[in-house]
């Protein structure tokens, strides 16, 4: 067993989907234009912030949807130069931009749809300057990317950048495999599910419902 | 086995000489011209391919500079038109081998004079399939370091290894059976080279199935049947191309090949395209039969917005085999548009099989895509059949084009310079 695997909690019961985490690491990684690592998804209605069900038996529910960093990861497999890998020590899948290939067939393995995204032209931004920490490796052309866990921030004993922000106080950071961190409590303590657990896949994000 | 068709080979190239002989002399000078003419018409094919390939390469490097945003591909259609024809290709390259090894390898009758033109056209088709995944990479730049970081557990390095073996295998095999006919190589050897070829046919077919059949993230793709399945498949577009060239060279008087070894080509191709079709069926029934996520992908085919492409292929594959298997309808101009017929069916299951596997979302819950899911002009089209997931860019069909020209470049280029077709018809 690694010595650490980190993960995220995220109780859904209390997302109000106002999407302040996916902004937070939108401009905490300088994510360049229409690229989103991280994103808000309502569940049940046909459009974003719609309610499921017909009138009056509504209900809304929202969860945020980024890098599940699979404790048995689909991408890191079939990469064929190993430019997305496991690290051993805390379970974060990690993605090297100046080794990927760009086949793309990290996304074609991937089954969470659309956490990895792929830079299809050279990476363009809105603002005039760079957001967000300077030790993010910059954005390339031509290289798929996603959720590092804020990689840069772990290396200095920090949870990720869309932890803190959250108004609702509802995402948690921690490591699964010490029984006493915040999200292990969390998790033996209140219902949870993970997505696509019928696939083996193990993922790290564990969703309280 | 060599030794039998040897001798038969030596005949006809005899019959065919005395023909020319009893034609006289006064035939010969118009015949001269003749082949003259065609020698000049083939160089000006040669010429126009290149042209167009090269063309093809600057829009690549247009595609390099500029951006894949160019494409239609997207996040949630990550391979798009290049990996359909990279499948297609994989296939395509099957027949010759099989043509010319399979007779070879278990010692029994040929197919006469096509094995040599046959394998040349697989060398081509596997080219060209590791043309079309290049062209599908962000990085080309960084194709050494599938060399230098090889990642072993990857399908796409697998196949990447046993594509690349295929080709080396292939060409030895082809000179081998070069040597062989001119009475310089050795029969053993050459048996013993087609076992080789015809085990690393299988392989490649298998292997490149292995890329989307062992992906769990894909209800459609991952399913043990698809190996098997490729192979089938491949069989069935790869001795379809076989006779479609056999056909051109036979018209053009280039190649001589009897009325039996014809139709012999035609009943395997019914055969193959008989054991295609069932494993789509079994496929079918094993994803529909327990209703849940699996019937939708059956309904996606049958119903939804794959029909045409699924039909089309359950149609051509019915009139292979009625045409296959029917004596009286064994006739030239059927049998190619059987082959034909069966070549764009094959395509279509291609098709069905990587936008069929990109299109149903494992999570579909309403939210802002990373990226937009179609391009403009992939929405453009999407108007007019709406819900498909992907449809190719204009510079996508521009540059398949141009890789299949670089692929009818090496064809002709490879007839005119390389000693494929009997030495009496060659020149």
């Amino acid at each position: 067993m690694a010595e650490q695997r980190l993960g995220m909690v995220i109780d859904m019961k209390g997302c109000i989907a106002c999407s302040s985490c996916a902004m937070a690491c939108k401009i905490e990684n300088n994510l360049p234009d229409e690229n989103w690592w991280n994103r808000v998804l309502t569940v049940g209605g046909e459009n974003r912030d719609t309610p499921s069900g017909t009138y009056p038996n509504l209900s809304m529910e929202s969860m945020t949807l980024a890098c599940q960093h699979c404790e048995n990861p689909a991408c890191t497999r079939v990469c064929p130069v190993g430019a997305t890998v496991k690290r051993e020590e805390d379970g974060v899948v990690l993605q090297d931009y100046d080794k990927c290939i760009g086949c793309r067939m990290c996304i074609a393995a991937c089954p969470y749809t659309g956490v990895r995204s792929f830079n299809w032209e050279e990476p363009k931004y809105c603002l005039p300057f760079a957001t967000g920490d300077a030790d993010v490796p910059s954005h390339q052309k031509h290289v798929v990317e996603k959720c590092t866990f804020c990689n840069h921030r772990l290396a200095k004993g920090e949870a990720p950048a869309c932890i803190e922000p959250c108004p609702a106080r509802v995402r948690f950071f921690g490591d699964l495999n010490d029984p006493s961190s915040e999200v292990s409590k969390l998790i033996s303590s209140r219902k949870y599910q993970q997505l696509l657990v019928e696939r083996g896949t193990n993922p790290s994000i564990y969703y309280l419902v | 086995m060599t030794e039998k068709i040897k001798p038969a080979n030596a005949q006809s190239t005899q019959d065919s000489q005395s023909e020319q002989d009893v034609q006289g002399v006064q035939s010969s000078q118009s015949t001269q011209s003749t082949q003259d003419s065609k020698k000049q018409a083939s160089l000006v094919a040669i010429i126009v391919t290149a042209v167009i390939a090269i063309a093809g390469i600057a829009l690549w490097i247009f595609q390099l500079t500029d951006g894949m945003v160019n494409t239609n591909m997207r996040n949630l259609d990550s391979w798009g038109l290049y990996i359909i024809m990279f499948m297609l290709f994989v296939g395509l390259s099957a027949g010759g081998l099989i043509i010319s090894s399979v007779p070879r390898v278990f010692g029994i009758r040929g197919f006469g004079a096509i094995g040599k033109v046959a394998t040349w056209v697989s060398i081509c088709c596997t080219v060209l399939a590791v043309a079309f995944v290049v062209v599908d990479l962000g990085g080309p730049l960084r194709l050494w370091e599938l060399v230098a970081y090889a990642n072993i557990s990857s399908p796409l390095m697998w196949d990447i290894i046993v594509l690349t073996l295929y080709l080396i295998i292939s060409i030895v095999y082809l000179w081998a059976t070069i040597r062989t006919d001119n009475g310089t190589g050795s029969p053993k050897v050459l048996r013993i080279l087609s076992v080789f070829a015809l085990i690393a046919a299988v392989l490649v077919h298998t292997v490149t199935a292995w890329i989307f059949g062992l992906q769990i993230a894909h209800e459609f793709w991952y399913t043990a049947l698809l190996g098997p399945w490729f192979v089938s498949s491949a069989l069935v577009s790869g001795l379809a191309l076989v006779l479609v060239v056999a056909a051109i060279l036979r018209k053009s008087g280039r190649l001589e090949l009897e009325n039996k070894d014809y139709s012999r080509m035609v009943m395997l191709l019914g055969v193959f395209t008989a054991v295609d079709l069932y494993f789509f069926g079994c496929d079918l029934l094993t994803s529909g039969f327990p209703g849940g996520t699996g019937a939708d992908i059956v309904a996606l085919l049958t119903t939804g917005v794959l029909a045409p492409y699924f039909w089309f292929e359950v149609v051509s594959g019915a009139i292979t085999m009625i045409i296959a298997f029917s004596p009286s309808l064994r006739r030239p101009s059927l049998i190619v548009l059987a082959s034909v017929i069966s070549i764009v069916a094959i395509l279509c299951k291609r098709i069905q099989l990587l936008i069929g596997g990109f299109q149903i979302a494992n999570i579909q819950h309403a939210t802002v895509s990373s990226g937009p899911a179609l391009s403009e002009s992939g929405q453009a089209f999407a108007n007019v059949a709406p819900a498909l997931v992907y449809f190719p860019s204009a510079l996508e069909f521009g540059i398949v084009i141009g890789v299949l020209s670089l692929g009818a470049f090496l064809l002709l280029l490879g007839l005119r310079m390389l000693p494929l077709l009997p030495a009496n018809l060659q020149n």
